[in-house]
């Protein structure tokens, strides 16, 4: 099979790299992240409509540490699922789309597309500086969309390409 | 984006795609074995905990007990599923990961050292999980998970985000200076 670009394979690894980095920190650093995220509701009251009774507040901080725990899990999980994915996807490219401005594309699509799963990171770094919806509304708006979008054209794209390919690359 | 001069993968050596490849059957056999073996294995568990009350902190009170097995054993059942989970996808990355190595690192030496690490790490990881249902039972949950960690996920954890940031570096290094 042949490779994709080594910037290609880069960008995967490193993504791969993050996301069991971020497994290490989600069950080593559980204690930490909890505290930095109270430390940021405290920090940030207005958004998180903190309104000063003790059970409210309670809630809406619990709330937010669970938001941010979620958006590490997702993290955590996604890296290590999209960009083995791409790896594959693009080693396919490589191997199976002809045209060189094509596989240009798909490798743009895709190198750009496995970032992704860093919408996740922003998602649980936006919920604590915008509050939970803003930032949830944020991260989807600026992030997971259009880098999920990439990584679905990336691969419709080599699936158009193999569709209608004609010769094997040789 | 530039296309290198000699664009063929290198494949993996072969005890780590066996290593990687048995790390998956496990995992595979592993899931089906929850499902086949479900009653059995949650009756082991039930069996080992009542034979250890202090460990698991039971006090004769039916509501009371139930309640502490109910939580241990979801938990066993947690970490099974997370066994499955991991195996599977440290599998592919062990594979994925080691052939990056063997086509970009630059000396014999350091390939194998990337290929040893990832290899290690990445195939010892997911068993942490499994370590962790097995000892629930027997060394009640906290107590389990303190050893899983110490004896497993630490170390073996470590090991692979150690050999993935030096697979990174590589990786780089390889960009700057093509060739």
């Amino acid at each position: 099979m042949r490779r994709p670009p080594l910037v290609v394979v880069l960008i995967a690894v490193f993504v791969m790299a993050l996301g069991e980095t971020a497994g290490a920190v989600m069950s080593q650093m559980r204690p930490q992240t909890e505290r930095y995220t109270l430390a940021r509701v405290a920090g940030n009251p207005g958004v998180h409509g903190l309104t000063g009774s003790a059970e409210y507040d309670d809630e809406v901080r619990a709330r937010a540490v669970f938001a941010v725990e979620a958006g590490l899990s997702f993290f955590h999980t996604h890296a290590e699922g999209l960009a083995p994915v791409m790896l594959v996807a693009a080693t396919l490219v490589a191997s199976l789309v002809g045209s060189r401005r094509i596989r240009a594309a798909l490798y743009a699509a895709m190198t750009l597309g496995v970032l992704f799963p860093l919408g996740y990171l922003a998602y649980a770094a936006a919920v604590l500086e915008l509050g939970r919806d803003d930032g949830a509304a944020f991260a989807e708006r600026w992030v997971l969309t259009p880098l999920g979008t990439l990584a679905i054209v990336g691969i419709l794209g080599l699936l158009v390409a193999l569709g209608t390919r004609r010769a094997p690359v040789t | 984006m530039t296309e290198a001069a000699h664009p063929t993968w290198r494949l993996p050596p072969t005890p780590a795609l066996l290593v990687a490849l048995l790390l998956i059957a496990c995992a595979e056999i592993g899931g089906a074995s929850m499902v086949r073996f479900k009653l059995e294995l949650a009756r082991w568990a039930r069996g080992t905990m009542l034979a250890r009350p202090e460990i698991h902190g039971l006090v004769g009170v039916r509501d009371v007990d139930e309640q502490i097995m109910d939580e241990a054993l979801t938990r066993f059942d947690g970490g099974l599923r997370l066994f499955h989970m991991h195996a599977e996808g440290m599998g592919t990355i062990v594979i994925l990961t080691t052939m990056v190595a063997a086509t970009w690192a630059p000396t014999p030496g350091w390939r194998r050292t990337l290929v040893a690490l990832l290899t290690v790490g990445g195939a010892g990881y997911p068993l942490g999980y499994l370590v962790w249902a097995g000892l629930i039972p027997l060394r009640g949950v906290e107590d389990g998970k303190r050893l899983a960690e110490w004896l497993v996920w630490i170390p073996f954890g470590g090991t692979t985000i150690v050999a993935m940031w030096l697979l990174v570096g590589t990786l780089a290094l390889r960009l700057r200076r093509p060739g």
